[in-house]
């Protein structure tokens, strides 16, 4: 019979005080209501690999046959992050691996198929992790309700803390919250909408159908862990069920906040941190329909080595100490580009060199007459200092010296005509456009027009190309 | 006129790893295999004690003392030469100064590269300046190509020839990247790179180490038998030649300034006829057709008729890139030099296995790079 062997879980040590939200910073020695935040260098994948090195304390790293990873916030959308977390964790190269995705329900859906596969003889043992790290508009609601966490689960088959003992599902297509391909932040539709409609009715009617299916009354488990967007509709929902004050698992509001896809997994680790042996859990979750899942806790249960629980996380706090850090350790400052990132071209390069670039002027040495292109110090025909005027070239007619035609070069239409083109002498090395590759030939008069040249550091950059001269002729 | 560099210097041992997309492998882990190949075959036991300095070429990296010392564990003297596509050449010069100076009695020169750990499958589009564009590596060596077709009356076909034979040549060396057999057909039906540069007509584009351990010329023989001498090295740079209003685009400059130089070093009057194998830069087949001509071995505008002669093919006159050259071996710019060097070296003491050149006493190597604007020739010879 599969159940868990062993769980973990993590709560990254930066909290949110709702206070600093407001705009107050925190006081020493002061804890108000807040929310767990993931820092800079913290993500799913990272609480996630936390999670799952405290589940294993103690177990053999090479008798994990799989690993399913659930979140709705992974960083990649094509590139697995189990393979990732399975490396991390130094698990076995021949390690099944899957991502659940999607939905706040990927958690608890993760959870099924390991216990599933457990019962099913494909993997011994399984290694589910549920992690989130969901963005929320700054000044948001949902701001303040979400947190950053996460919840790992060992599950086999032989001797487990907690046997599976059967779920129910719902699904239902709602538009209650979301997050679309191109979306930074979680959208809701409004609050009571999504209350009345989703998440109580849909949570009531898979804890229902669990009930209903095992025989059993809510009465029956010692230990109910419900996922709630907040606090009211999770009283609501507990109200609703008759789930009495000291079965329920604090479902922490104002110290963790709701964590996602990890937030009914974390609640059910907490469930198991304080079950006695024999007692039945329940743990629900919804999102696009709801799960909810019952287990028995077996005479292991208290004997599992001791590991950083989640009081142990919830008493490491470090309090951020102003807004604006939050915001910049989530990237939602205003800026135009990373930091470190790729700011351009040198604008001093482009400052220097603007006759060249904008106005395409080249010189013309007094001593020997010799034009030449860019503007430089000593003459390339008689080796004059500093001895030239400057000719703008750009209103000139050129010719042809030589070309080619480059496939490799980006653009959007290759291949780009590449030239050395002569005027007055001097020689420029510049693309030749409106122009068909037949038109190319040594000698093709051409003249000069001012057009971008790439988008490098993210704005235009210009500068001149050749066409052909219309008609062909030498003006 | 300068005293020269002739036999003062010799080459007591070579080594060069395993060229290729060297996925799995550091720039430390290249330049161990090479070193401690070069080691061996110097008959260095104890390169903390026999090895004065470390020369090191690299152009993509710019930490080559630090990972040269860091992956040999020497605590010598490093330098780091940059020099574009003759960087390599331009390390082994530095090797040669410093111990015909008096400065050092053995040293270790190691060029190197690990393009592969960038991303992308070609070498860099410039992107540091509006004029750098648009200009790739391909399109600065195509610029020949137009004006020498409709002068000389060459053409793509002449190209392609000398793909298919340093794709043959690199059949025959353990170390290239490529191992396969072209056909002149292959090379004209492949994808365009930069007119009139097909896939075929270019280098490949590799990770790679080479490294040489080079001692004084009365030293040498402590180390081996069959020593190598140092007949002439030089590194000629020029000004861009895209804007040079002189340039006709028949050839490039610097190879022409160069080999005058290497051979007044070396004494060579007729190159043709005095060099025996030559390791020439391929990084594209029109490169390689015009340094024949910009090097001496055949006059401007005749190389057409000695490509189908088969006078630089094994077995001809004058066998040119006998190991397969940048296109089996690819380009890490760095490494390339030494790697040329590495193969003369191997030629001269007929070392050489299948692609051996009967009886070879002078070998010669040649770079050119940049836009192209440097240009880097060594002339090794037998005792």
């Amino acid at each position: 019979m599969a159940g868990i062997a062993s769980y973990g879980v993590y709560v990254p040590p930066t909290r949110l005080a709702f206070a600093t939200i407001g705009g107050k910073p925190p006081k020493e020695g002061e804890v108000g209501p807040e929310r767990s935040v993931a820092w800079n260098d913290e993500d799913a994948i990272t609480m996630g690999v936390a999670a799952g090195t405290e589940c294993l304390r103690g177990f053999d790293r090479a008798g994990v046959d799989a690993v399913f990873f659930a979140s709705t916030t992974q960083p990649f959308r094509e590139k697995q992050a189990a393979a990732l977390v399975a490396k991390a964790l130094g698990l076995r190269r021949d390690v099944a691996t899957a991502d659940h995705a999607g939905s706040l329900r990927a958690g608890l859906a993760a959870l099924r198929a390991g216990f599933d596969a457990v019962a099913a003889g494909s993997a011994r043992r399984v290694l589910v992790i549920a992690a989130d790290c969901r963005l929320a508009a700054p000044g948001s609601g949902l701001e303040r309700s979400f947190g950053d966490g996460a919840a790992a689960f060992l599950l086999a088959d032989a001797d487990p803390i907690a046997r599976f003992e059967g779920g129910f599902a719902v699904a239902d297509e709602l538009v209650d919250l979301w997050r679309s391909e191109r979306d930074r932040f979680v959208h809701s539709w409004e609050e009571r909408f999504v209350l009345q409609e989703g998440y109580t009715p849909y949570l009531l009617e898979a804890v229902r159908g669990l009930l209903e299916r095992s025989g059993a009354a809510v009465g029956n488990f010692a230990k109910v862990a419900l996922f709630a967007p907040d606090e009211r509709s999770h009283a609501g929902a507990a109200r609703a069920l008759r789930i009495d004050r000291e079965r329920l698992v604090d479902p922490l509001f104002g110290r963790l906040g709701n964590t996602g896809a990890a937030f009914a997994p974390m609640l059910l680790v907490s469930a198991l941190e304080n079950a006695r042996p024999g007692e039945r859990l329940l743990v629900a979750g919804t999102g696009d329909g709801a799960d909810a899942l019952g287990l028995r806790a077996t005479e292991h249960v208290e004997k599992l080595e001791p590991r950083r629980g989640l009081a142990w996380h919830l008493a490491r706090r470090r309090p951020v100490r102003s807004y604006e850090r939050y915001l910049k350790a989530r990237g939602l400052d205003a800026r135009e580009w990373e930091a470190g990132g790729d700011p351009g071209l040198s604008a001093t390069i482009h400052f220097r060199e603007r006759e060249e670039d904008i106005a395409l002027t080249g010189q013309r040495c007094r001593r020997c007459g010799a034009h030449q292109f860019p503007r430089q110090r000593v003459c390339e025909s008689c080796f004059a200092k500093d001895d030239f005027e400057l000719v703008r070239l750009a209103d000139k007619t050129g010719r042809v010296v030589t070309y080619t035609f480059d496939f490799f070069f980006p653009t959007p239409d290759p291949p780009t005509i590449v030239a050395v083109v002569e005027v007055e002498g001097a020689r420029l090395h510049m693309q030749l456009v409106d122009a068909a590759p037949q038109q190319a030939r040594i000698g093709l008069p051409v003249e000069f027009r001012f057009r971008r040249i790439h988008q490098v550091g993210g704005r235009p950059n210009y500068y001149w190309k050749a066409v052909p001269v219309p008609g062909g002729e030498t003006r | 006129m300068s005293e020269g560099i002739r036999d003062k210097v010799a080459v007591v041992g070579v080594g060069c790893c395993q060229f290729g997309e060297n996925w799995d492998q550091s720039p430390s882990d290249m330049i161990v295999d090479a070193a401690y190949e070069a080691y061996q075959d110097a008959g260095i036991e104890d390169p903390q004690r026999q090895i004065d300095a470390v020369f090191t070429g690299s152009l993509y990296s710019q930490k080559g003392p630090h990972e040269c010392s860091d992956a040999l564990k020497l605590w010598k003297p490093v330098t780091m030469v940059s020099n574009y596509c003759a960087t390599g050449t331009d390390a082994f010069r530095c090797g040669v100064m410093s111990i015909a100076c008096g400065l050092y009695e053995t040293v270790l020169v190691v060029g190197y590269d690990k393009p592969k750990d960038r991303g992308v499958s070609g070498p860099s589009v410039m992107m540091n300046q509006v004029r750098d564009l648009p200009q790739t590596p391909a399109g600065w060596f195509a610029l020949c190509a137009a004006t020498y077709f409709e002068k000389y009356g060459a053409g793509r076909e002449e190209l392609a020839k000398i793909a298919v034979k340093n794709h043959h040549n690199g059949t025959l060396a353990p170390k290239s990247f490529l191992k396969r057999e072209i056909t002149v057909k292959d090379v004209l039906e492949a994808r365009l790179i930069s007119w009139p540069f097909g896939l075929y007509d270019c280098a490949a584009q590799t990770d790679g180490a080479a490294a040489a351990v080079l001692t004084r010329a009365d030293r040498a023989r402590s180390y081996r038998a069959d020593p190598v001498l140092v007949k002439a090295v030089t590194v000629h740079a020029g000004p861009n030649p895209q804007k040079d209003p002189g340039n006709d685009f028949l050839s490039w400059k610097p190879t022409t300034w160069a080999a005058a130089e290497a051979y007044r070093q070396a004494g060579i009057s007729d190159p043709r006829a005095e060099i025996d194998v030559a390791q020439l830069h391929d990084c594209f087949t029109l490169t390689e057709l015009l340094s024949y001509e910009d090097l001496g071995f055949c006059e401007k505008g005749s190389a057409k008729e000695h490509i189908a002669s088969g006078a630089f093919e094994l077995g001809g006159e004058l066998p040119v890139n006998t190991d397969g050259g940048l296109k089996t071996f690819g380009h890490p710019t760095g490494a390339t030099g030494v790697r040329m060097i590495y193969e003369n070296v191997l030629q001269l003491q007929g070392r050489a296995g299948e692609r051996q050149v009967k009886d070879a006493r002078l070998a010669l190597s040649h770079n050119i790079g940049g836009h192209p604007t440097a240009c880097g020739i060594a002339i090794l010879g037998r005792e």
